[in-house]
């Protein structure tokens, strides 16, 4: 059963994620690809937003993403799938393997540094790997240039996650943890 | 047809399409794109293309609500076009070129790019007809159709709602920074990326503030309770909604046995193998 909680974290982290994932494609798009942005700047939001709410935020930054692309490139099962879906992947994964390091998003210990580092381009991989497999069942690619699209798709993604996200998480932890919806209670 | 607010999505308002029932226009967008996927045969899948098309006119939605992706659909075919080109070894009967890396072009080749396209822009086609007639209602009642518990539905909702408050939060923090001296239009691309994303600290107190607030606010209006609940608005299910319903999951299972069971669907598939 989802709870009302549950529901605001969702809401709202779509709703903040959407206008900046319109904006991001609109301000560094890629060449070639007019739903993509060089400089993804909702997964740094998102990224956070999982790492204090858990799958919730994950949740809403992966509503926000297919709203998001498909109004640039249509409605289609395989935005949903490619984009929309790992854009749900990669934050859950960044929020496993601090669960598993028993690290912290306040980012104040050694552990919760080197688990952030190590967690983003891990994330990041994964989702590139996830939606470039996609873009080649869908048959839009080939295998050659299917590890192209990873090492891209890992190096802009961590970049901005990196940029945008870790300011957030340094910054705002602290006044998370007052929030009843903050999932790492001691 | 009562007429509704106008949030996300702006959809066409002579379509006979708008009166379906939500979960049908959900069901229909999900089993056009899976038709599409399941489809390798270029023959069928310029059936399906051609049907699509034709369906604009039948229920009177402007074929101009496909030029916006237009773009889009060119950059794709290039990206689906340079990637056989260069990566591909399909079997022909003629190859027109063998590249140092071992990949080739042939007749094939051109066929089972041309079929990509196709595939691609059948979906593209078919989810424009659909979104032409949705509005963010049918996207909620449609989910609950499908028996998404109801805040999980909500909370899809809110997602439109929120975004158009966040973007005058946008507006007001960047004029704030602006006069407080801020350069935020300075440097590169990325360099105004980063820039950009310096307001995402206060963007993102509102947001948690909000987001506080709003889960107080859902409880007191009694949003998580249990027991049976009313609508505003109430869908109800015609003959033609069941008969599309039938339609569409009678296409689907035919189309993925035909696909399993014989080569018709396969590329080269019906009738060129």
């Amino acid at each position: 059963m989802v709870s009302v909680r549950q529901a605001a974290i969702t809401g709202v982290t779509a709703g903040l994620c959407l206008p900046l994932a319109l904006f991001a494609i609109i301000l560094v798009p890629i060449p070639g690809l007019p739903a993509a942005s060089g400089f993804w700047i909702p997964a740094g939001f998102y990224f956070a937003m999982t790492l204090w709410f858990g799958v919730w935020g994950a949740l809403g930054g992966h509503i926000a993403t297919v709203l998001a692309m498909g109004y640039f490139s249509g409605y289609t099962l395989q935005i949903w799938l490619d984009g929309g879906l790992g854009d749900l992947i990669a934050p859950l994964v960044a929020y496993a393997i601090f669960k598993a390091a028993g690290a912290r998003p306040d980012l104040k210990r050694r552990r919760d540094w080197v688990t952030w580092l190590i967690a983003v381009p891990v994330a990041s991989l994964v989702c590139g790997l996830w939606v470039h497999t996609v873009n080649l069942m869908f048959g839009v690619i080939t295998w050659p240039f299917w590890w192209v699209g990873v090492v891209t798709y890992l190096v802009g993604d961590s970049l901005a996650i990196f940029t945008v996200g870790t300011p957030l998480l340094k910054a705002l932890t602290d006044f998370v943890k007052q929030s009843p919806m903050y999932v790492w209670r001691e | 047809m009562e007429r509704r607010y106008r949030t996300f999505f702006l959809y066409v308002e002579e379509t006979p399409l708008l009166d379906m029932h939500p979960a049908v226009k959900l069901l229909a967008l999900l089993t056009i794109n899976l038709v599409a996927w399941l489809l390798e045969a270029p023959i069928p899948l310029l059936i399906l293309l051609a049907l699509l098309i034709s369906s604009y006119v039948l229920l009177r939605v402007p074929l101009s609500r496909i030029r916006r992706f237009l773009l889009y659909a060119l950059l794709v075919s290039q990206a689906v076009v340079v990637s056989y080109a260069l990566g591909s070894r399909i079997p022909g009967h003629v190859v027109y070129a063998v590249l140092p890396w071992g990949a080739y072009i042939s007749d094939m080749t051109l066929l089972y790019m041309a079929t990509m396209i196709m595939r691609f822009a059948s979906m593209l086609v078919g989810s424009t007809l659909l979104l032409s007639a949705m509005r963010d209602v049918d996207v909620i009642y449609g989910l609950l159709s499908f028996k998404v518990p109801y805040t999980a539905a909500f909370a899809f909702n809110l997602a439109f709602r929120f975004s158009s408050l966040f973007l005058d939060d946008y507006k007001m923090i960047r004029d704030a920074m602006i006069l407080r001296g801020a350069k935020l239009d300075e440097g590169g691309i990325l360099q105004r990326a980063r820039n950009y994303s310096r307001m995402g600290i206060p963007l993102t107190v509102i947001a948690l503030r909000r987001m506080n607030e709003l889960s107080y606010v859902l409880e007191i209006k009694g949003l998580g309770f249990k027991g049976r609940r009313t609508h505003l608005h109430e869908f109800r299910w015609s003959a033609r909604d069941i008969c599309a319903v039938l339609l569409l999951l009678g296409s689907l299972a035919a189309v993925a046995a035909l696909r399993l069971a014989t080569d018709l669907l396969s590329f080269p598939g019906w009738p060129l193998a």
